[in-house]
């Protein structure tokens, strides 16, 4: 196939040289080059905004004490009785902290009985402000189906996640090689407008989506 | 519900690429598809309007990203080798097919070897393209759609009429019936129902897959990684939960560097949806490392050309693959407004339809398609990759009328035409013979003008000099002004 193509741009090379379009130069530079690194605080509240236009919920905590208090609250008011975690650190120090008497919480799920639970919880390794997007590596945790299954996805993001932009995340997840078999991007539940454009939220991925941000940067200034 | 039973049943006939007039005809008499199309055409509209101004540089953006694909396309056969060779080893399998026959034949032997019978698909236009379903189910495979909008069409036994929302055409009440009928659900009329029945028993159908199929929106060659978008979930479903991945890759999907998605993740989800962002990406790259790993054991990526390579030849040709596929040529188009996607006959509708159905089914079988269009050039105006989609309609025109063994016209009319228009442009690129002539028709034209058209005379005109008919069958042609712009200037008062 490849000497095909070959084939077909040589023959295309006298009609090149008269056409205007394909007289401009076809070497471009790589993409992102004008990417600035920002630390900006306020990126919390830009992500959170986003992600609420989108449908999703957000809640800052100070740290990870309320955080666990938060999550708690969302267990509760949720009545999430069987919750899938994954093996993210964060999300294991924090579900050691709630008393899970009513809710039993399960790790390194079978896909089978992840269809049988009310929530999957996971952090997030990147976000994106300017779209409310969570970004899920899956060198980091096997986040793949306990994001996605349930029908209701919890992610805890720490603030110094947050990047303002698409182009400085597709710069992080591709660092030195070390690009993930999959990387996931998540910006709010579920959606469909396939009937009549009218919108339906949790078609096939969860219908809803709550994230805890962990105002780490706060800490330290 | 028994998919299996169903879907041995014919397809609704919806006309072809060569009965186009007759299809457009019949579309614009169908009070429920104009409803939808007004509803589609202008919601779409404005979403993208309103998401393209939250862009700083759009102008910048699509040039870019225009410049991108016209340095993949100028090497492609560069970045298919660099995309396969990263890709393969990161564990995924890399299949080259020169067409259609050859991807169908290759996923039924994959599908075969490793006996998996239940089989979900998430939305992809090249498994339309080349009917993968139709070969499948002959090979005793019932490939289960998951797109809420694909599976629709599925049980209703139709084809997309749109790119991004392939059920469009139908309505609320038309679904419902459908569920109820096929399903079996209580009867209702809301959305949020019709959706959660769909979810419940897709996922009976993701549970129990052994394989599942899915396109590519954009693969890296960088990385040998592959981006799919969608909002729904369901790719992610199918390409996470079963043990097999079949990912159908035309060639012209390729782009250089990770760091171009960036411009085509800006400029993809604006001018589909209208949204900054579509709920899910998902970005894969091989297989999984350990085995311990999340995802599929296999991941097969086919790279099908089926009549794209020949694309190439030609600049202006060249561009119909730099098309991302967002539909928003379709939305723009005044003609698709009018008719929809079924009336074209083939998988792409629309303006970018009729340039690349052509091309890729042969432009004797589909001659009628380079024709649907006023060349408003509306199309060109919205496209993210600024595809001259005009010019591409012209020049399959000037191939029609040169005339291929298949298109060819009669030989006298070809001769006839031709002197017509030598003789045209002798006489209009001479002022004294241009001005003369404009005094002639001027006073040619006097008897049949009335109020200011030439109306039923200028009918029978035409019927005496018949290449004229076809101008004025459908329109009353506006008559010369009594005084030219030359005349005009000539006697302008002298300050």
């Amino acid at each position: 196939m490849l000497a095909r193509i070959r084939e077909h741009l040589a023959a295309s090379a006298p009609f090149d040289r008269v056409h205007h379009e394909a007289s401009a130069k076809h070497e471009v530079g790589p993409s992102g080059q004008s990417i600035e690194h920002s630390n900006d605080i306020s990126l919390i509240g830009l992500f959170c905004e986003a992600l609420e236009a989108v449908n999703g919920k957000c809640t800052i905590v100070a740290d990870e004490a309320e955080a666990t208090l938060s999550l708690k609250q969302v267990i509760d008011l949720n009545k999430l009785n069987r919750i899938a975690v994954s093996e993210s650190p964060v999300v294991d120090r924090l579900m050691r902290q709630i008393d899970a008497a009513n809710a039993e919480v399960l790790s390194n799920v079978e896909p089978a009985v992840l269809f049988e639970c009310d929530a999957g919880i996971t952090s997030a390794q990147w976000a994106i402000a300017e779209t409310g997007t969570l970004v899920l590596e899956s060198k980091s945790e096997r986040h793949r189906l306990v994001s996605l299954v349930p029908p209701v996805h919890i992610a805890i993001l720490e603030a110094g996640r947050i990047r303002r932009t698409m182009a400085e995340v597709l710069e992080a997840v591709n660092q030195s090689g070390e690009l993930s078999r999959t990387v996931t991007f998540i910006t709010g539940p579920s959606r469909t407008s396939d009937i009549e454009l009218t919108l339906a939220i949790g078609v096939h991925g969860p219908a809803k989506l709550h994230v805890i941000v962990i105002d780490d940067v706060k800490q330290t200034v | 519900m028994n998919l299996q039973k169903q879907t041995t049943e014919v397809p609704v006939p919806q006309g072809t690429t060569e009965t186009f007039d007759e299809n457009a005809r019949r579309a614009l008499v169908d009070p429920q598809l104009r409803t939808a199309l007004r509803k589609l055409t202008v919601t779409f509209g404005e979403r993208r309007a309103q998401a393209i101004a939250s862009v700083d540089d759009w102008e910048g953006l699509r040039e870019r990203a225009r410049a991108i694909k016209d340095e993949t396309l100028a090497h492609l056969d560069k970045y298919l080798a660099d995309f396969a060779d990263k890709a393969e080893r990161a564990g995924a399998q890399i299949h080259w097919a020169d067409d259609g026959k050859d991807v169908c034949q290759l996923i039924i032997r994959l599908l075969q070897e490793r006996n998996a019978k239940r089989v979900v698909k998430s939305k992809s236009m090249a498994t339309e393209e080349i009917h993968l379903n139709a070969a499948l189910e002959a090979a005793g495979i019932t490939p289960v759609e998951t797109d809420l909008g694909e599976w629709i069409i599925q049980l209703a036994h139709e084809t997309p009429s749109h790119i991004v929302v392939p059920a469009i055409h139908k309505s609320k009440k038309q679904i419902a019936d459908l569920f109820v009928e096929k399903l079996g659900i209580e009867p209702t009329d809301d959305v949020d129902r019709l959706t959660s029945a769909a979810r419940r028993i897709l996922r009976q159908r993701f549970a129990e897959a052994d394989a599942g199929i899915s396109g590519v929106n954009f693969g890296v060659a960088e990385t040998g990684s592959i981006l799919i978008l969608e909002n729904e979930g369901n790719i992610r479903l199918t390409t996470s939960l079963p043990k097999i991945h079949i990912a159908l890759m035309g060639i012209e999907k390729v782009i250089p560097r990770f760091a171009d998605l960036d411009v085509f993740l800006k400029l993809l989800p604006r001018s589909g949806t209208g949204q900054r962002l579509t709920a899910y990406q998902s970005i894969i790259t091989g297989t999984k490392k350990n085995p311990g790993d999340e995802g599929p054991e296999e991941v097969h990526i086919i790279l099908m050309d089926n009549g794209r390579s020949r694309m190439l030849a030609h600049p202006v040709t060249r561009q119909s693959l730099a098309c991302i596929r967002c539909g928003a040529c379709l939305n723009a188009c005044p003609v698709y407004q009018q008719i929809g996607g079924h009336a074209y006959g083939s998988v792409y509708p629309g303006p970018i339809g009729a340039v690349i159905t052509p091309q890729l089914i042969g432009i004797g079988k589909a001659a009628q398609l380079p024709y649907a269009s006023s060349l408003c050039g509306a199309c060109r105006e919205v496209c993210p990759v600024k595809i001259d989609i005009p010019e591409l309609l012209l020049h399959l025109r000037a191939q029609i009328a040169e005339g291929t063994p298949s298109t060819s016209a009669p030989m006298k009319r070809k001769v006839l035409e031709s002197l017509a228009f030598r003789l045209y442009a002798f006489a209009w690129s001479r002022p004294v013979l241009y001005e003369l002539g404009g005094r002639i028709l001027r006073l040619c034209q006097g008897p049949m003008v009335r109020n200011g058209r030439i109306g039923k005379v200028g009918k029978i005109m035409s019927k005496l000099l018949p290449p004229l008919g076809a101008w004025t069958a459908w329109r009353d042609a506006r008559p010369l002004a009594p005084r030219s712009f030359r005349e005009m200037w000539r006697d302008r008062p002298v300050p």
